[in-house]
């Protein structure tokens, strides 16, 4: 794998800044929206282990409106750069999210009041936009041979949203029918599929490519990529098929050998970081280091309930350090950093200089984010384990206030490109 | 990076990093005008010298020789970035090589740190966001698109006309 293809040819792919933008302008509006609705409904966080409700709407705002969001904008501009062939049309990209975002916010209003007929409407189009989504990809990898440490993690999510889509249909039909003898079982293996499979093989896949770059670092050896996605792939289907059919010992080798494919990924990592020619590490770091001690400790909070420990609270805290610890804060790391590098790679389109990142990135309210985050990531977790409200109530607090924080730094990049590029249109104007 | 011209642009580039991060590291230490002294005085000596190199002998390489390579093959889109990037930069590398070697003459006033500040900030910012693309795109593009006897021959000419 050589991370160096995403740059070539990056300007004859480079997507109209509109068509990603409007994933992550939603991924961070669903954020936001996340974090209201688990405050509104706080009263059911604590013991939550499965259930209609504010607490599951707002876990689907985040898995299937923020970091699936983000995944698929950053995947559509991304992965065409990467492997240097084209994703798909256009059109099929803006249908995509037609379907989508109006599929997430119907499917969590669903869940929220408890509407059969918005749960199901809203899980069908979500299902039909990540299906489509997963032919683009799809399509798109079956055309590559030589990048396999990326290749073969995304197929791996690819297979893992195929598995987490079927039980995911099941969940929610099995909601108004109860044919499920164990709906609890289903939902952690549709958990595990989600979270370690399906978002967690993107996010390695693309370290592969994203994390050298931005440090400069030496590229992760192919043998890294293929040993973490070997790992990883036997991980989740015993840990996926442990839960399923009930057999804890299963399940917890499934996440012993997670740990594994993490530790393997983490040294990769940190050899192309040691090798960085970048000496100082830019703000969005701050985040991936959060994301990546949060990646391991999630691997043993699974080993918990696994095991036998109480579901309240164990998987409950499972649950949030995969969701919450290890995805988000690496998903809004990489889309702090990604949305003004897409502006400042766009900025320069009418020839005029391109936007320098430190102008287009304000730090203040990311590092308002940073602290709120991390400050919800210790307060919900002690919260879940002690079963105290207050820390639960402050933490939810900071999580909102952070988000705040994020959606701020969203409009700000977005309201500079625009000031950049309509300085740079009066420039091209005058001649 | 398994190509002798890739080998000596990545080795041009460790050098030029090294040089903004120690011109990063002075604008950042100094809020005023640093005192005139003999290291101060060398080391903006240096700095000037690299990036004279960088913007004149390296972009003038990729941009007379290497380019051609790729538009030849059709690859037009990343040229087409970096050149313009070159057009940005090239000014400003200039305006801090020509005040570093001012200012190790005679020292920085007021007016002429607060200019050195605000061009160096700048130039340390956009070279290094260029040279990510460079090392992350060119590097690999030669790898794949040039063959062995043109990187023979690339690699002479850099060796000739860069150094």
């Amino acid at each position: 794998m050589f991370p160096g293809s995403f740059m070539m040819g990056a300007k004859d792919r480079l997507l109209p800044p509109s068509i990603p933008y409007r994933f992550f302008v939603a991924a961070v509006f669903f954020h936001l929206l996340a974090w209201v609705l688990l405050l509104v409904g706080n009263e059911g966080v604590l013991g939550f282990v499965g259930g209609q409700g504010m607490t599951l709407a707002a876990l689907h705002l985040i898995t299937l409106g923020t970091l699936a969001m983000t995944a698929m904008g950053a995947a559509i501009q991304l992965l065409p750069v990467a492997t240097r062939r084209p994703l798909g049309p256009v059109w099929a990209i803006k249908l995509m999210f037609i379907l989508y975002a109006p599929g997430v916010a119907l499917f969590a209003a669903g869940l929220a009041h408890s509407f059969a007929w918005a749960q199901h409407a809203g899980a069908t189009l979500c299902v039909v936009g990540l299906a489509l989504f997963g032919g683009l990809v799809g399509a798109n990898l079956r055309r590559v041979d030589d990048l396999p440490g990326v290749t073969r993690h995304a197929w791996l999510a690819v297979a893992s949203l195929i598995g987490l889509a079927i039980l995911g249909l099941v969940l929610v039909i099995d909601f108004t029918k109860g044919f499920l003898p164990d709906h609890t079982s289903v939902a952690a293996a549709h958990a595990v599929l989600a979270g370690y499979g399906f978002m967690g093989m993107l996010s390695a896949g693309f370290s592969f490519v994203l994390i050298p770059m931005f440090v400069l670092g030496s590229a992760v050896p192919d043998a890294v990529g293929k040993r973490t996605a070997q790992l990883s792939g036997l991980g989740l289907v015993l840990g996926a098929g442990g839960v399923l059919v009930g057999i804890g010992t299963l399940s917890a080798l499934g996440a012993l050998l997670g740990l594994a494919a993490t530790i393997v990924y983490l040294r990769g990592m940190l050899a192309s970081l040691k090798t960085r020619m970048k000496k100082r590490l830019e703000p969005f770091f701050r985040m991936v280091w959060v994301a990546w001690a949060l990646l391991p400790v999630s691997l043993v909070a699974a080993l918990l309930p696994a095991l036998g420990a109480p579901l309240d609270p164990w998987a409950e805290l499972w649950v949030f350090l995969l969701v919450f610890g290890w995805l988000l804060s690496f998903v809004t790391a990489i889309l702090q950093r990604i949305m003004p590098f897409l502006a400042s790679m766009h900025s320069s389109a009418l020839g005029g200089k391109p936007a320098l990142l430190s102008h287009l990135s304000p730090k203040l309210p990311v590092d308002i984010h940073l602290g709120c985050h991390t400050a919800a990531l210790v307060l919900i977790s002690v919260a879940l384990v002690g079963g105290w409200v207050w820390p639960l109530r402050l933490g939810l607090i900071a999580g909102l206030a952070g988000a705040i924080a994020f959606g701020v730094y969203t409009v700000e990049v977005l309201r500079r490109y625009r000031s950049h590029m309509a300085a740079a249109v009066a420039a091209h104007q005058q001649g | 990076m398994n190509t002798q011209t890739g080998a000596l642009l990545h080795q041009a580039h460790m050098t030029t990093i090294e040089a903004l991060q120690s011109l990063d590291e002075l604008l950042g230490a100094n809020k005023k005008a640093p005192a005139k002294d003999d290291l101060l005085g060398r080391k903006l000596k240096q700095l000037a010298r690299i990036l004279k190199s960088e913007v004149e002998s390296h972009f003038g390489f990729e941009e007379n020789h290497l380019f051609k390579v790729f538009v030849e093959q059709g690859e037009t889109g990343i040229v087409t970035m970096l050149t313009h990037e070159h057009r940005s930069i090239l000014p400003l590398a200039l305006q801090v090589a020509d005040l570093a070697v001012a200012a190790a003459e005679a020292g920085f006033t007021d007016a002429s740190w607060t200019e050195f500040k605000d061009a160096g900030a700048e130039l340390v910012e956009r070279e290094i966001f260029h040279i990510q693309k460079e090392e992350m795109g060119l590097l690999a593009a030669i790898a794949s698109l040039v063959d062995p006897e043109m990187d023979e021959e690339l690699a002479n000419i850099y060796r000739a006309e860069v150094g």
